[in-house]
């Protein structure tokens, strides 16, 4: 079903390969390699199932000693490497190649410090993103970036596509959250990046890492900024009559001088499959609803929700309930968090985009996005993060079925070029893999991708690492 | 005056000197920035008004390639938190802009540098005030840049959108590069409302290591404490509460009650009180000037081991910021060096005469596999070495 | 998720499910975050994800089970704390039943594996074979350091002596009517299960006891035995379909008869399976009678929710609840013990990752000792850290997993009886 073009294998890698797992099982301990067909076949995809190969080789190593030792014999044998966490990429990160060694870094899943008083943890890879927030949230703390994987990604993966969340309006993302890094190069060599502190000296090495999609190195450390967290949250749900009505009222809110800790839209086919998993109590009768959250004491969160009424009532709300306890707020989030997941209810699959829009073009957008839908006979579950304009559209398709596949890949590739457009980007959060890979000339040109391309240069000249994602081919 | 440039584009010239043989070449727009520096044969200060020339090493070039004459905000919509400005714009002028709409920049970049300075260097400097502890630095708010390589190519990296991670981020590469990448030309970032009110909560303390105490307490505390520094000579710790008044005035009287004897200034007096930290005003005059960052609990450590030098300072960012001042000697610059290495973090040499400028280590080096990273990344940025050569590493 | 099956292929019901099952996965991941032998392993392969992975491919591919796909499907503790997670609601339950039965049917075990599980299927359903079992295993209980070796075996026999109790209970016998206390509000079936009532007798007596002192009169029919649930997670399906017929046809000759008010189950384990009669018999002649026991079945913490009375004051002690999985995951009963035992005047209080597994699990704990063993120290650091009176559970084998670590296991039945009058839990005294 694979319509993307791939790189050849490599035929001299291909006919080393018993040798190479044999090199392999030199350097780590026993079980840490998988190489029989029948156990590779799972790591042949990630959380983008349209694309499938089973890789060389997966390896699991266990420190940073061991990636060490697999990126120094990977790069003798010019052999390619794909660094995988959790496996939750919906951009195909983590895709294999036929003659490359994936290096799965679930095994790294040790925090090694907690820091209150400098407000810091250092992690490694293979932590889940939720897991340091639950490390450090008795001592009233939590790290910030949240996406909707969080359960499950990790944060290699986090910092790897520079993931953002819910609540990054307030917070930021993934780079706007990190201290430092350990990094190894494709040469084995170790480099320490930033540290505890803010700002390093010199070029900003941990910017242009995150972000960069498994391109210029394997993580082995992390190091996060960890905040307190506030008295108390609450969320608030305004269900509207129309997508644009509530585009109207987030531009509103956002103009209003109120910054809510999130701001999440979702739109009907959303709502009632959401709402089926999670039980939240989202109006079904509207065709659009928003999911505001505050913060603060309960005086402050009541102060601000009073605000965000009156602002939603400008535009005749169908709907509007405020969560009165902590479950209520929890299943609204386990309904947004658990969202693409839940499409699975009403479609066997789907493709999740993550244009960003500026969000004065939300309401324009969003219609245009509806013509689309009908005119390829496809249909669309909106789910994104309004306050940024970094959209979701999840287009419902069925993998059996060859021809709704290649529909849905065209149809998502129009979204995105109507993102860049409207003056916005083809990813906001999730990464390009190998699945906007080719989508990168709509938004840079030749000389902006021969820069970024001298960078991964620089870093893997053989380019050995994560190849074929992010540069078209 | 006019200079002409290799291809008779006429570019204007603010002033030329004796050690400046190529003049000041300060092209009108992007087109003609990338046509002087595709023309040029030599290396050239990069810069807008030259503010933060005496920021780290010397410049050492024929000629300087201003932005100031690319100013201008091209595009700003408060509903969408977005201002985009050509580099050469005056902070000034942008500040003044965003005012009138009830907004500002997030980072409140330092005026220590003069009202001169343009939102290029603001970027390429990287420069972040007080709330950098909690709002992020400047490299956290840029969104996209537009900048021109060593080889003449206009490059159009990120985007004015909030949330962006197409392709490598580049953005945040080029933000703190001091022109020794690409010369910026156009700057797009992110901003935010002013906060309706303003608080501060004063603590007398006995020394650094107590206001340290104090200031992770308030950072550690649920108020959203969006600044905390510590001024030796007063021996005051302020904490800093910014949001809608009701909550600004609860907050305060939250934290106040954590502290014996801590006192609260109101909206008028705290903006007062945080602008003159933001610009250092606090800091004694001193030949040389330094900024180090380390892990907020090491900040005392700073302050303690460089005194026997005469250097001296004050703490911000909840301590992880070192200000110091103190007399251009190597002895000096050799404590602060081994200070900030102590405290495990890093240390700038802001200002200071240019013989102590063109010799010491005016940032920490990197290991040398970083080293060896960083030349082979200027070269495909610059390949000729023309932008600021030698302004952040001797080699 | 794509699949790709053959028109033949789906033809046959059993992979119709399957595909089913597999279409609704969109391949998320969420289910690998909390799944115990992914957190414990850090291999795809042992995440519900991974397995679902290769059953789809052995299923499309139409081959025999081999070592691989056996030691995946093996390590899974059918724990379902996947599909409490899985946002898609995929039926992972069935898929991997169907798997293990394809695994039991295909693949041929290595000698010393199929005389333990044979073995294990002989004696643990047969309450008669498994008391005997444990007391000659009695004498041999401090000498498991002598079994020699690594290997799995010297491993599993080593889990099986710490894991036989150091004394016996007395036989209690079932099998009677027992009457409610005053007037009668309800009449109910209990399962009286297998292991259970050798290994701790008193969770039925205290069952019965309480039940009847609430107005319950609870009937115990002799020809209802196990649930076939053990036999049923090793893949012998006939073996679980003759049991599960064997309670169907005992259970309903009550309904036909006198009536129930439900079928009642103290082991959650066994609650699960009884409840899924109804989808493991839907192709026999009985299945309207096993749909029917499905839909009457209830965990008893539910059915005590309408009944529960305390009478004594409360003791003010700690109670470390922990969920069982077959309760929390595979029946979705998550509230209704909590709630119980707090109305009872204890104060309860939940560990860290409480949906965690402890490597009970059936017969896990005997075929999987290292997992076992690692799950379990992780479940009794997370109990032990809320410095608990008494750990509480709904499902023998968690408390058999959970004993020996000095803070005593009781049912939560066995407090709630308590507490209404009935004895204190031995354990307590």
């Amino acid at each position: 079903m694979r319509a993307m073009k791939q790189l050849d294998p490599k035929p001299e890698v291909m006919a080393r390969r018993s040798e190479i797992i044999a090199g392999l099982r030199r350097i780590l301990p026993e079980r840490a390699v998988i190489a029989q067909a029948v156990e590779l076949k799972p790591y042949e995809t990630d959380a983008l199932t349209a694309y499938r190969q089973v890789p060389l080789a997966v390896v699991l190593p266990e420190d940073e000693a061991q990636v060490v030792d697999v990126l120094k014999f990977c790069a003798a044998g010019g052999v390619r490497v794909i660094p995988r966490g959790a496996g939750t990429s919906l951009c195909g990160g983590a895709l294999p190649l036929a003659d490359s060694v994936v290096v799965g870094l679930m095994r790294m899943n040790r925090i090694l410090e907690i820091n209150y008083a400098d407000r810091y943890a250092v992690v490694q890879p293979g932590v889940t993103n939720i897991g340091i927030t639950q490390a450090v949230a008795d001592a009233g703390y939590f790290y910030a970036p949240d996406p909707s994987s969080q359960l499950a990604c990790m944060i290699g993966g986090n910092v790897g596509m520079n993931s953002g969340g819910a609540h990054c309006l307030k917070y930021g993302v993934t780079a706007n959250n990190l201290l430092g890094l350990r990094l190894v190069t494709v040469a084995g060599e170790v480099l320490e990046i930033g540290g505890a502190h803010c700002d390093a000296a010199g070029y900003d090495w941990l910017g242009l890492i995150t972000g960069s999609e498994g391109q210029l190195g394997i993580l082995t450390e992390v190091t996060v900024r960890i905040l307190h967290a506030p008295e108390g949250a609450r969320a608030m749900l305004a269900g509207f009559a129309s997508n644009e009505v509530a585009g109207e009222c987030v531009a509103a809110i956002i103009a209003s001088g109120i910054i809510p800790v999130a701001l999440e839209f979702m739109d009907k086919p959303a709502i009632h499959a959401c709402e089926a998993f999670a039980h939240a109590g989202y109006p079904l009768d509207a065709q659009a609803l928003l999911i505001i959250e505050v913060e603060g004491s309960q005086d402050e969160q009541a102060d601000m929700l009073g605000r965000l009424r009156e602002i939603c009532e400008r535009f005749a709300p169908v709907s509007m309930r405020v969560a009165q306890t902590e479950a209520e707020s929890a299943a609204i989030w386990k309904g947004r968090k658990g969202a693409f997941g839940a499409v699975g209810r009403i479609s066997p699959d789907y493709l999740c985009m993550d244009g960003v829009i500026p969000t004065s073009r939300l309401g324009e957008v969003l219609r245009r996005i509806e013509e689309m839908s009908a005119a390829y006979d496809l249909r669309v579950a909106n789910i994104f993060h309004a306050g940024d304009g970094n959209l979701h559209p999840l287009i419902m398709y069925d993998a059996n079925d060859p021809a709704s596949f290649a529909k849905a890949e065209r149809f998502g590739a129009e979204i995105l070029t109507l993102c860049v457009e409207a003056g916005g980007c083809l990813t906001g959060e999730h990464g390009v893999g190998v699945e906007k890979r080719e989508l990168m000339r709509v938004q840079f040109s030749e000389s902006e991708l021969t820069q970024m391309r001298a960078m991964k240069d620089v870093f893997d000249p053989q380019w050995l690492l994560n190849p074929a994602k992010v540069f078209p081919l | 005056m006019v200079v002409e440039s290799g291809e008779g584009v006429s570019v204007v010239s603010a002033r030329v000197d004796a050690a400046l043989p190529g003049g000041v070449i300060v092209p009108r727009d992007e087109a003609e920035l990338a046509g002087v520096v595709r023309d040029a044969s030599a290396p050239m200060l990069v810069q807008g008004n030259g503010t933060k020339a005496g920021m780290l090493r010397p410049g050492r070039a024929a000629a300087v390639l201003s932005t100031a004459g690319m100013s201008g905000i091209t595009l700003y919509s408060p509903s969408e938190l977005v201002m985009r400005a050509r580099a050469g714009t005056a902070l000034a002028e942008i500040e003044a802009a965003l005012a009138a709409h009830g907004q500002q920049m997030i980072a409140e970049p330092s005026h220590l540098f003069g009202e001169a300075q343009t939102i290029g260097g603001v970027v390429a400097a990287n420069v972040s005030g007080p709330r950098r502890i909690s709002g992020g630095a400047m490299r956290d708010h840029v969104l996209g840049l537009r900048a021109v390589n060593g080889s003449g190519e206009i490059l159009n990296f990120g985007g004015r959108v909030l949330k962006n991670v197409t392709g490598l981020d580049l953005t945040k590469l080029l933000t703190g590069s001091f022109g020794t990448l690409a010369v910026i030309t156009e700057v797009t970032f992110k901003v935010l409302p002013v906060a309706g009110a303003v608080g501060t909560i004063v603590v007398r303390v006995a020394d650094a290591q107590a206001a340290v105490a104090v200031m992770s307490a308030g950072l550690g505390s649920p108020f959203s404490v969006s600044g905390a520094a510590y001024l030796p000579g007063s021996r005051e710790v302020y904490l800093r509460v910014e949001d809608f008044a009701e909550s600004v005035a609860y907050r305060c009287g939250r934290l106040a009650g954590q502290f014996a004897g801590a006192e609260i200034l109101g909206s008028g007096e705290s903006k007062a009180l945080w602008l003159s930290i933001r610009d250092c005003e606090a800091l004694p005059p001193g030949e040389a000037m330094w900024r180090v960052s380390v892990r907020p609990s090491a900040g005392p450590g700073v302050l303690r081991d460089v005194a026997f030098a005469g250097v001296t300072g004050f703490l911000d960012w909840g301590g992880g910021l070192v200000w110091l001042s103190g007399p251009a000697t190597h002895e000096a610059h050799e404590a602060v060096c081994a200070a900030a290495r102590t405290g495990g973090g890093v240390w700038w040499l802001m200002r200071g005469p240019e013989a102590l400028r063109a010799v010491v280590e005016v940032m920490p080096p990197e290991a040398p596999a970083l080293a060896a990273l960083r030349r082979q990344v200027v070269a495909k940025f610059d390949p000729r070495g023309i932008f600021n050569p030698l302004k952040m590493w001797a080699a | 998720m794509q699949t790709n099956f053959t028109p033949a292929q789906l033809a046959d019901p059993e992979i119709a499910v399957a595909n089913e099952i597999l279409r609704r996965c969109v391949h998320c991941g969420m289910c690998t975050a909390t799944c115990p032998t992914f957190v414990t392993l850090g291999d795809e392969l042992d995440s519900p994800r991974g397995r679902i992975y290769l059953i789809k491919d052995m299923l499309e591919s139409g081959r025999d089970a081999g070592a691989e796909e056996a030691l995946h499907i093996d390590r899974c503790l059918s724990c379902l704390s996947c599909v409490t997670t899985c946002p898609s609601g995929v039926d992972y339950m069935h898929l991997v039943d169907h798997a293990r039965v394809h695994v039991e049917k295909t693949f041929n075990r290595p000698l010393a594996d199929r005389l333990m599980r044979a073995g294990l299927a002989w004696v643990l359903p047969h309450p008669a074979r498994l008391r005997a079992a444990l007391l000659l295993a009695r004498p041999a209980r401090g000498l498991g350091f002598l079994l020699p070796g690594h290997g799995m075996l010297a491993k599993r026999l080593r889990a099986m002596l710490r894991l036989a109790p150091g004394a016996v209970p007395r036989a209690a016998p079932l099998g009677r009517v027992y009457q409610a206390v005053g007037a009668r509000r309800a009449r109910v079936a209990l399962l009286a299960g297998c292991a259970q009532q050798v290994l701790a007798p008193s969770i039925n007596a205290a069952s019965i006891a309480l039940l009847n002192r609430l107005g319950v009169e609870v009937v115990i029919p002799p020809e209802a035995g196990c649930c076939g649930a053990l036999v049923h997670h090793m893949g012998r399906h006939e073996a679980a379909l003759a049991a599960a017929r064997a309670n169907v046809a005992a259970w309903m000759a009550q309904v036909e008869g006198e009536g129930l008010d439900a079928v009642l189950v103290n082991t959650s384990g066994c609650g699960t399976v009884v409840k899924d009669y109804g989808f493991l018999l839907r192709h026999e002649d009985c299945a309207a009678g096993a749909a029917k026991i499905s839909s009457l079945t209830q965990d008893i913490s539910e059915f005590l929710m309408k009944f529960y009375e305390p009478v004594r004051a409360a003791p003010g002690l700690s109670v470390a609840y922990h969920a069982a999985c077959s309760l929390q995951h595979g029946q979705q009963v998550t509230a209704q013990p909590k709630t119980l035992l707090r109305k009872a005047g204890f104060k309860v209080v939940e560990p860290k990752d409480a949906h965690l597994c402890c490597g009970s699990a059936g017969t896990y704990n005997l075929m999987q000792p290292e997992i076992a063993s690692a799950l379990r120290r992780r479940k009794l650091d997370t109990l032990r850290a809320l410095g608990p009176d008494v750990i509480a559970a709904g499902n023998i084998g968690c408390l058999t997993q959970l004993a020996g670590d000095g803070v005593p296991t009781v049912h939560v039945v066995e407090l709630l009886d308590w507490m209404a009058g009935g004895e204190k839990p031995q354990a307590l005294r």
